[in-house]
Formats: C-alpha cells, structure tokens, sequence
C-alpha cells in the first residue's frame, strides 16, 4: 500500500502533460514523415519514366526514336531550346531534367558510323536520397540506349528473338543461403527487408536506454538537491521501497515511450520501405518466391520466443540502465552535474548503436569485438541479428553477462542507498572544506 | 517521566573529520530542545543521526524507547523530521503532498485524511493548498512543510532550520505554531538554528555544539546566569570562544 502510494507519486511526476504532448508530438511526426516518404518515393517510382527531351535535330530517325519511347512506356515530354545555357533551360521550362539530342545526330549515328554525343542534364537539389530521384536521366537514357541497340540491330538484319536473347542472354537463378538454409531469392531483396526491420530495434533501444536513465537520474538528483529525499527516507518506508518505486516508475514511462516509438517507427519504416520493396521485388526478374515467404524459410522470420527473448534482453538492458542511473543520480551535487550525468551511459549506448547500425559486429577484429561486446548495451543491438542468423552462443552468452552486469550495478546502488553515502557523497566534500577552513584559521 | 529523546553519546567519524564526539543529550515530552552552534559545527550530522538517515560511529539514540541503530524502523515511525532548506515536489499540488506524505505514516484513508485536515488547519494556506508547490513562495513552502512534519502528531518533530530564509512575519509565525504544539499537543521538538533570538524566545533548553562536541545545555535563562551574560548570543559567543581557545 505504501509502495503504491510511492509509485504513485512516482508515475504523477513523470507523466505530465508535457510528456503525453511530446509523446503524441513525436507520434505525429513520424506518421507524417512516413506519409511524405511514402508520397516521395510514389512519385519518385512514377516519374522515373517520364523523358523530357529537346531534340534539336530533328530527322526521321529521331522522331522515330521519340515514337518508340512513348511505346516502351515512357511519358514524352518534348521541348524546345536554344543554346547552352542549361541552368537557364531548365528554369525556363520548369524542369528539373532534360536530354537533348544534338543537331547532326542521326548523321553521326547512321552516316558516319560513330558514337554520336547526346546531352543529358540533371539539376541536383539536395543531398537527401530520395529528393534526387526524380531529376536523375539514368532510366531515361537507359531507353533511349535500348532504343538505338533496337534500331542499330534490325538494321543490319538480326531477327526479334535473337535480339531478345542479345539482351537477356542468360537467366539467373538465384539463391541466397543462410546458415544452412536457402531460399531461391536474390540477397538484394533479402537484405532489404532485413535491413529496414532491423533499423527499429536500435532505434527504440537507444531512445529507451536514454530516456530511463535521464528520468531516474533526473528524479534522484531532484530529491537529493531539494532535500526531499531526507524527508522521504527519514518517514516510515524502507528504502528498498523507495527506490523501487522510483525504478519501477522510470521502467514504466521508458516502455510507454518505447511503445509509442515503435509503433510510429514501425509506422514510418513500412510506409518508407513497402514502396521500395515492392518495385524492387516486382524488378527482379524470375523472382519466383514473395520476400516474406523467403524470409521465413531462411530462419530470419522471427518466431514469438525469439520475440520474447528480445523482450527479456531490452527489459535487461532497462534494469541496467536503472541501477547504473541510481548511481549516478547519487553522485549529483548541483543542477549542472544532473544534466551531464547521463553522459557515462550515453557513451556507452551510442558506440554500439552507432556500430551496429554500420556493421555486423560479430565480424570485427577480435580485440574490438570483445571490447564492444563488453558494453552491456551492445548485446541488445545485437540481439535480433544474432537471432536471425543463427548466433545463440553469441546471444545467449550476452544474456548472462548482462544478468551479471545488472546484479553488480544493482549491488552496488542497494549498498550506495542503504549506506550514508547517499548523503556524504556530496557531504564529505563540503565537510571537509569547512574543517580546512576551520583548521587554517586556527593556524592563522 | 520517560524521555522522548535520549541522545548516547552519539559520534560520527566521517573520513578525517569527527562531525560529531560524543554527544549526549535528551528531551523530555512537550520540551521544545535547540541545538546552536556555527556552520559546521555537527548540529545537522547529530540531526541527521537521530533521524535515522546516518548510522552512528559509536554511541546510540533512543527515540520514545527505541534504538536509531537497533530498530530505525520504529524510529521513524515517531518522528518527523524537517531538513533545513527542503523543497517539495513542485509538480504537487499542496493538498495532493501532504495525502502523499500522510500515506507513507499509515495506510488507513481515515487516519489520512485526519491527517490532512490537521495539516490544512496548521498551514493556513486555505485554497492555494490546490495549487501547484510550484507556484509557492519560499514562506508558503515552509508552512507547508511545516505542518507536514506535525500532522502525524510525533513524538517527536526534528526541525532543522526552521524558519531560515523567511521574512520576518513568517518566522513569527512559524515560531509561534512550534510553541501552540509543544504546549497544547504535548509535542516534542528538536531544533537547529542560527539565529539566537529564535531560540531565545521558543526553546525551553539549548545545547551548544563547537567542533563536533556539546559544550553545554539547559534552560536558557540558566545559562545566561551561569555566563553572566545579557542574552543567548553572548552565552553562545563565550562558549564557542572558551572551545577555541581549549
């Protein structure tokens, strides 16, 4: 009853309406930015065959190759330029890329036999992946490359089969394995999807990791520096309790915020990639296996206990969190050293986000590998590929190291509250600047 | 009459420094006791002793028949205590507090609610008790805190600084509410404080601590006899200057 009354209290501070605002904020925005992704790469994926071309020469020929672009598919979008300015061109027409055909063109082609020169112009707009989608020529020239081989090959008498089998001379059987299981898919589709469900995790785990300690450290050094602490523990509950309370307080509001992330990450990943995944899927050519039905025969399904054990790993990797932040929060001796207490954790969690995010950390040289593996926190960044593909040893061996990590921190945050020191951590420090000035001025 | 308070010579050995050597006092019910000394000189490390927060060096403390070091539990089912400079959550409102604070002395709604209604009465804040700590002055935080620490009716309220950092008409106040308590609900009190004049007018008995040793108590008259001095300042200042000097 008085642990409920404790976490109570516990759960009012925490939850406030600025949190429900910011967590509905940050909701919100990622349903948003997934929707702008989603409408980005639609159109990104429509416009691709859309050609804008100025031909300047203007002969059968290439009239004949304008036709043949519209029949492959492709929106024609003709245009008239003069000049080389083609900044200019481009603002002019309202354009953000544009081929020309060069006057003489046919000539050099098909009298001259000799490469003749086609100008491709592409504004770039900005650095972001996906906004330069649109304005790239690649697929256009592709076409129009394909065209002129069409052209150039029915001229000098090839027939349409062996034309086709010019162009596609072999087929592809592909087959991506793992462990030892196979699947008749190409990596590319694999990795895709693997990697764009293995980007939520780290990001959910490293918001989780940052948000549990800033609360309890925030929630300790605010009792210990308004000396609501003293009068908390000075009252009739144990001090288990009240540290409890505190830590199942923070564990609660950190999942409710995890949940939130993962449900508008999840939400955000899906709109972004299902787009990208379905266009390269339907690409492939002789795809004859769905990605999800690929996923699954490889192992890199996930199944509920592996879910579960995820579950236990993050769950680890909270209490971690906690029993470190108790710590830290002790040591607080003013508002300045609370904000930059979390700084020791958030060192340690951002090494193997980061690493993980880049590379497969199992594939590193030993000594790092043992190094990053020794952040108790790497494990849980690690912990869904490690399932996937198959590295329990790897998986389970984190798993024990961090029940270990946790019972040390924890041991010693219990000795930490339970001793004086929760008080003379800061104390003994100003007691004894006050007994050296005592002591000076009795020499003076 | 049995003791509320019994203080052992009590000690506490910080690293280098001994805060407290050896101090030895008691209270008896309905005394109000004060403990004066300058900064540093172990009044809070023996506060902080009895209120359970530190475990002792040596020697012991006995709150209303009960042991700090052997049964700190039951020690803190008697007392209050009120540390100098405390805040209180500022996200609470007054009145959501003091139910949080009743709630961890019982678990009977009742007795809590007995409880705030003592609390509301003695604080006199009325309705700003319905908004946030926040909002609070440094004054109607202390009252707050104040009748915080006497709502339970203890045997015995720990009050370190009580009215430090108030304006004039607060600390009346203030003072005036510890003296109706220990009069009227037979309440013991155990203070700390710098300013003589407040302990001159509320305590029945002081102790003096210099560097960690109690140099001396009693009533407050009798020690202004016993120095020959005009009041409690002059006691204080040739009892500290006699410890100086030894």
């Amino acid at each position: 009853m008085k642990f409920i009354n404790l976490l109570k209290k516990e759960l009012s501070e925490l939850i406030n309406k600025q949190m429900i605002f910011g967590l509905a904020v940050t909701m919100i925005i990622l349903m948003l930015v997934g929707n702008i992704m989603e409408t980005t790469i639609d159109e990104a994926v429509s416009e691709t065959y859309t050609v804008n071309l100025c031909d300047r020469d203007d002969t059968e020929f290439t009239n004949a190759l304008a036709e043949t672009l519209k029949a492959s598919g492709a929106e024609l979008k003709l245009f008239e330029a003069e000049g080389d300015d083609y900044a200019d061109i481009l603002k002019k027409n309202k354009i953000k890329n544009l081929i020309i055909i060069p006057e003489g063109f046919t000539d050099t082609l098909l009298v001259d036999r000799k490469q003749p020169e086609l100008i491709s112009i592409s504004s770039m707009t900005s650095a972001a992946a996906m906004a330069n989608l649109t304005n790239d020529n690649s697929g256009a020239l592709s076409i129009i490359e394909s065209c002129l081989t069409n052209s150039l090959a029915l001229e000098a008498g090839m027939t349409a089969e062996d034309l086709a089998l010019a162009e596609a001379p072999v087929t592809v059987s592909e087959t991506t394995i793992i462990a030892d299981k196979s699947a008749e898919i190409s990596m590319g589709a694999i990795m895709n999807k693997v990697m764009m469900q293995n980007m939520i995790l780290p990001i959910v785990v490293f918001v989780l990791i940052m948000m549990t300690s800033q609360m309890l450290i925030t929630a300790i050094s605010n009792e210990k520096l308004d000396k609501t602490l003293e009068t908390l523990l000075s009252a009739p509950v144990s001090r288990t309790s009240v540290i409890g309370a505190k830590m199942l307080a923070a564990a609660v509001v950190a999942l409710l915020n995890a949940a939130v992330y993962m449900v508008g990450f999840s939400f955000f990943v899906s709109s972004a990639t299902d787009t990208v995944t379905d266009e390269i899927s339907t690409s492939v050519v002789g795809e004859v296996l769905s990605v999800e039905t690929a996923l699954a025969q490889l192992g890199l399904s996930l199944s509920v206990v592996d879910y579960l054990f995820i579950g236990i790993q993050l769950f680890l990797t909270i209490m971690i969190c906690l029993s470190v932040s108790l710590i830290l929060g002790a040591m607080v001796n003013d508002t300045k050293s609370s904000q930059n207490m979390i700084m020791p954790i958030m060192m340690l969690a951002m090494v193997p986000y980061l690493i993980s995010m880049m590379a497969d950390i199992n594939s590193l040289p030993t000594v790092f590998r043992i190094a990053v593996y020794a952040i108790p926190f790497t494990h849980t960044f690690s912990a869904m590929p490690n399932l996937m593909f198959g590295n329990n040893a790897i998986f389970f061996g984190g798993l024990i190291y961090q029940v270990a990590v946790f019972a040390v921190c924890m041991f010693f945050a219990l000795r930490l509250f339970k001793s004086d020191k929760i008080f003379t951590i800061s104390l003994n420090f100003g007691q004894k600047q006050k007994f050296k000035k005592n002591s000076t001025a009795e020499n003076e | 009459m049995e003791k509320v308070l019994e203080v052992k010579a009590l000690s506490k050995q910080y690293s280098k420094v001994l805060a407290a050597d050896k101090v030895s006092f008691d209270i008896a019910p309905g005394e109000i006791f004060a403990l004066i000394g300058p900064n540093g000189a172990g009044k809070t490390t023996t506060i902080r002793m009895i209120s359970t927060l530190l475990t002792p060096t040596d020697g012991d403390a006995i709150v209303a028949g009960n042991s700090v070091i052997k049964n700190p539990e039951k020690v803190r089912e008697c007392i209050t205590y009120l540390p100098d400079e405390a805040g209180a959550y500022k996200t609470m409102t007054g009145i959501s507090y003091l139910k949080f604070m009743a709630g961890l002395f019982t678990t009977n709604t009742k007795t809590i609610e007995l409880y705030v209604n003592r609390a509301k009465e003695i604080c006199g804040l009325g309705d700003r008790l319905k908004d946030k700590i926040g909002s609070y002055s440094r004054g109607m935080i202390r009252k707050l805190l104040l009748a915080r620490a006497v709502m339970t009716k203890p045997k015995l309220a720990i009050l370190d600084e009580p009215t430090s950092g108030l304006d004039v008409i607060n600390a009346i106040e203030i003072r005036k509410m510890i003296k109706k308590l220990a009069a009227e609900e037979g309440m013991s009190f155990l203070l700390s404080s710098h300013n003589m004049l407040e302990i001159e007018f509320v305590s029945n008995r002081v102790g003096i601590i210099s560097k960690g040793h109690l140099m001396v108590t009693g009533g407050t008259d009798e020690l202004k006899q016993r120095y020959n001095a005009a009041n409690l300042e002059e006691v204080f200042e040739r009892v500290v200057l006699e410890n100086e000097i030894h």
